[in-house]
């Protein structure tokens, strides 16, 4: 075991994680605004991807074009997700709602299937695949951009949030919906929109780890489920809690395969899931859950 | 109280083992037997065998769906491992048949109690994330452990079944026995939801919280239920590996898990056997869909998604639903009796009345063994308590002689309810300590404070919907019993008594509080008083030492008022302690031989009723003051 890899593994790992804290913060805004734990989510990464791959490869669109497409397209299938199905289900209770997602989880899985096969595809980097050495670390161009969105995304969320009306509509919904309601707030838009932005950004998500790992009908599941693990290592429900999560998920998941075993690589963030269930399951960010009688 | 002696002795069979619906078994093991004969080829056999593999973990999954309301997409996992471990045991070790199960079926329980400790202590979808994210790692490591798995190229040379000198080789011979291990486990659960510890999941299912302060240990039912429910996949997948004799990892992943998921919802789920049509119905689908492939996963998506959205208990019980009223309907239609007429609505509480039977001294609660300290009943001592930055409780002292009710009152948002929850062991104090008798209550569990003598009833009522009114108040007997899962499952003849015991019980107190003409309707048809009532009978059962009453004249008119609180009095004079929360001043006054008064957190008087209804704190704490602040100021001066 060579320490030299350190530089390298440290750069994959913050990389990773920037995606699943991505896929992490999609959790967390349904989370606050319905209470629900989005099945789907892994499978928004997946088509927001393939929407990409599609547009690109078949109809030649130009990448910079397919991207908004994409990212949009995915929106409104969140949204159309709580619309449809969750909206209308004549059972409101939670559990219900939760496997309806695992049900449209499955569905998309499926289309995405039938629409596209079950090859693993890819579409090239933006930047090229040459990587600049830095440190001791070869950093490819798409890791830099994958960092860079990550940044942006949370400057965007975080002026949405505490500087824009709707963004603070957003967090009352999600502190007492009854309360927003009495206030004018159409609590149901709200939700829509927040599962439309969550879209987007697992869409995100899966465009941008496409070109290093490329992408198929199935490689939401695991995408999403670490994503998830993120956002329990941080504390579910908590935007910095999932960023943070996704990032340490990923130095972890980068290092304990660089340093232990690759080949079981994808079992250790589901370890950590459950040893973190185990010892703090209020995350790293999350607080006691007070219930009223 | 006839109606409901003839339907019990209906209903009671001394034979162990069977359950109380043996006619419909009965008639489904005929048809198993049956079916056979209109097989063509072996084919048919294998179908109905795979059928009756993913039955039995589809029972399992649906009696844990039943119990705790969460869903596990691990049991593809434990179904594997139950396969694996029983495979690498024969065939590598060479055991015996019998020790490979036993010791298969002993490691998926071990391993299925570590999955459950940690995730089911936790409210939320936790178990779902946990039992997938379980389910992905199983298989990785059966994809890795080539040495010891075959890896993803699979195990293959496993052993037939051998039932002593018998071996199970053929179609045939596996179709009988894998439908016979089926019926033989379908009964045991149909006997244990039909059971004292069944009725207590039913009702974790429902109210988890309220269920804690009836004495069951709801956190230990739930891992008892989990570890069972993947005993059962572990035993689907012994039989299994030793049917189809090679196995490989692709069997066990995700989407089987999530097939299982899809027949327990689409039979319905908690449903028994609609879990089995669910099943049929399911594992059909791709035997008739054989040239779309690939269609299958976008189907069951679809499926699920659509059953849930339209019919959320389940298509089975939906299309049942539906033939029953419509034929009610016709019957109706045919015989020209408006429907409105039938015997449903006569019953609902608002219809006829409440007829409240007077208190009797004698009702037949039991009563609790003496003293052994002479101090107070109930004792609570310096409680703080604080939610993030607010200090919802500060210093309070409170206590309970026998057969004293002492009234908590303040304002909306003082910490009455708080209190109780307390008490009751839902919230643990900051600081201070709460004791009962000598026994120190704080820190202790909801359930064992309860079966240590604490009942309490809810400011809104709380009540198990889905169970009828008998059963609601069998729940406060549950401490009473002593048969647990096994001999519930076995339905022995001393869980038998012990049921019937509790039972007859339980009609003598639905008597002396008018509730037994309803006692087999559900609990929805009673009106809000008569929900109040059984609360609060159901409490009693518990035959607590201390009584905590939260709002019971909250929504109830004067005359409904006037029966609860002659209710009340008579339980003073049995010696019980009695706390209660109440805005009806009037009740207060009347009832209480003490008063403690709450503001923001804080004691600010305490006394009789004349006393209290003379203080000037109270009184600017219940219409204002000029110097408001400064009352509060004041307070800590009396006090100190």
């Amino acid at each position: 075991m060579s320490w030299s890899l350190i530089p390298h593994l440290l750069v994959a790992g913050i990389t990773n994680g920037s995606i699943y804290a991505l896929i992490a913060l999609g959790y967390c805004l349904i989370q606050n605004a319905t209470g629900l734990v989005n099945f789907a989510q892994g499978e928004f990464v997946m088509l927001g991807a393939m929407i990409v791959i599609w547009l690109h490869n078949g109809l030649q669109i130009p990448i910079p074009i397919a991207f908004p497409i994409s990212i949009l397209l995915v929106a409104a299938v969140g949204m159309a997700l709580e619309q449809g199905p969750i909206r209308r289900s004549k059972n409101r209770d939670i559990l219900t709602l939760v496997m309806i997602t695992i049900g449209a989880s499955i569905s998309l899985r499926g289309a995405s299937m039938m629409l596209w096969g079950k090859g693993a595809r890819i579409f090239p980097s933006i930047g090229g695949d040459s990587p600049y050495i830095f440190l001791d670390a070869a950093v490819l161009p798409q890791s830099l951009w994958i960092m860079g969105f990550s940044v942006l995304v949370l400057a965007l969320l975080y002026f949405f949030f505490h500087r824009t009306l709707v963004g603070k509509a957003m967090r009352a919904v999600s502190d007492n919906r009854f309360g927003a309601a009495l206030i004018g707030i159409s609590a149901n838009r709200l939700t829509a929109l927040a599962f439309a932005v969550s879209g987007s950004l697992g869409a995100l998500a899966g465009i941008l780890v496409t070109p290093i790992t490329s992408m198929s009908y199935d490689g939401g599941l695991m995408l999403g489920l670490k994503g998830f693990s993120a956002a329990i290592l941080g504390g579910y429900g908590s935007v910095p809690g999932a960023v943070l999560g996704g990032i340490v998920l990923g130095l972890m998941e980068s290092l304990g395969a660089g340093l232990i075993s690759s080949a079981y690589k994808d079992a250790i963030a589901f370890l950590l899931l459950l040893a973190i269930l185990f010892v703090r399951p209020a995350g790293l960010f999350g607080n006691v859950h007070v219930r009223r009688l | 109280m006839t109606e409901i002696e003839r339907k019990e002795d209906r209903n009671t069979t001394r034979i162990a083992f069977v359950p109380s619906n043996w006619k419909a078994l009965i008639a489904f093991t005929a048809a198993v037997m049956v079916l056979p004969a209109f097989f063509r080829n072996d084919y048919f056999y294998f179908f109905f065998n795979i059928l009756a593999l993913n039955a039995i973990v589809v029972l399992g999954l649906n009696l844990l769906i039943g119990s705790t309301g969460q869903v596990s997409l691990g049991h593809a996992a434990f179904y594997g491992l139950g396969a694996y471990i029983s495979a690498i045991s024969s065939t590598t070790y060479h055991l015996p048949l019998f020790a490979s199960l036993v010791i298969a079926l002993a490691l998926v329980a071990l391993t299925s109690f570590l999955l459950a400790l940690p995730t089911l202590r936790l409210e939320g979808h936790y178990l779902v994330m946990a039992t997938l994210g379980f389910n992905i790692i199983i298989c990785i490591v059966l994809g890795q452990m080539e040495s010891i798995t075959g890896g993803p190229s699979g195990f293959p040379g496993i052993p037939k079944l051998r039932l002593g000198p018998w071996i199970i080789a053929t179609d045939r011979q596996f179709y009988y026995f894998i439908w016979s291990s089926f019926i033989v486990l379908f009964t045991l659960t149909l006997n244990l939801t039909g059971s004292r510890v069944g009725r207590a999941l039913a009702a974790i299912h429902e109210k988890e919280l309220t269920a804690k302060t009836l004495a069951i240990p709801t956190y230990g039912y739930k891992v008892a239920t989990f570890v069972l429910s993947a005993v059962y996949a572990g035993f689907a997948g012994f039989c299994y590996a030793h049917y189809v004799t090679f196995i490989s990892p692709k069997t066990f992943d995700i989407f089987y898990s999530v097939q299982i998921v899809t027949m327990v919802a689409v039979g319905g789920m908690g449903s028994l056997w609609g879990g089995l049509a669910g099943t049929a119905l399911l594992t059909s689908i791709p035997e008739l869909l054989h040239q779309l492939e690939d269609l299958q996963v976008l189907l069951y998506g679809l499926i699920l998604m659509a059953v849930l959205v339209g019919c959320p208990n389940g298509l089975f019980p939906a299309i049942a639903t539906f033939v029953t009223s419509t034929a009610s309907k016709l019957a109706g239609w045919i015989a020209r009796r408006p429907c409105e007429s039938s015997s449903a609505n006569s019953a609902k509480g608002e219809g006829r009345g409440f007829q409240p039977p007077a208190p009797e001294s004698d009702a037949p609660l039991p009563r609790r063994e003496l003293r052994s300290t002479n101090g107070p009943l109930l004792k609570l001592d310096g409680i703080s308590l604080s939610f993030g930055g607010l200090q919802a409780l500060s210093d309070v002292a409170i206590q309970v002689q026998p057969g004293e009710i002492v009234a908590l009152i303040g304002p909306n948002g003082a910490g009455k309810t708080t209190v109780l929850n307390l008490i009751s062991g839902l919230i643990e104090p900051g600081r201070g300590t709460i004791e009962l008798d000598g026994l120190r209550l704080s820190g202790l569990p909801p359930h064992r404070v309860a079966a240590a003598g604490i009942g309490r009833t809810f400011q809104s009522v709380q009540v198990f919907g889905s169970l009828s009114v008998l059963d609601n108040l069998l729940l406060g007997y549950h401490k009473n019993g002593r048969c647990g899962f096994i001999s519930a499952c076995l339905r022995t003849p001393a869980e038998r008594c012990e049921e019937e015991g509790l039972k007859i019980q339980a009609l003598e107190l639905l008597e002396s509080f008018g509730l037994a003409k309803p006692a087999l309707h559900s609990v929805r048809r009673l009106s809000l008083v008569e929900q109040k009532i059984l609360e609060i009978a159901r409490a009693l059962a518990l035959s607590p030492r201390v009584l905590l009453l939260d709002e019971p004249a909250g929504g109830l008119n004067p005359r409904e008022g006037e029966f609860l609180m002659r209710h009340i009095e008579a339980l003073r004079n049995r010696g019980m302690g009695v706390v209660l929360v109440e805005h009806d001043m009037n009740m207060v006054m009347r009832l209480a031989d003490r008063i403690y008064v709450l503001q923001q957190g804080r004691l600010i008087a305490s006394g009789t009723p004349s006393e209290i209804r003379k203080n000037p704190l109270v009184i600017a704490a219940y219409l204002g003051s000029r110097k408001g602040r400064l009352t509060a100021e004041s307070a800590e001066k009396i006090k100190g």
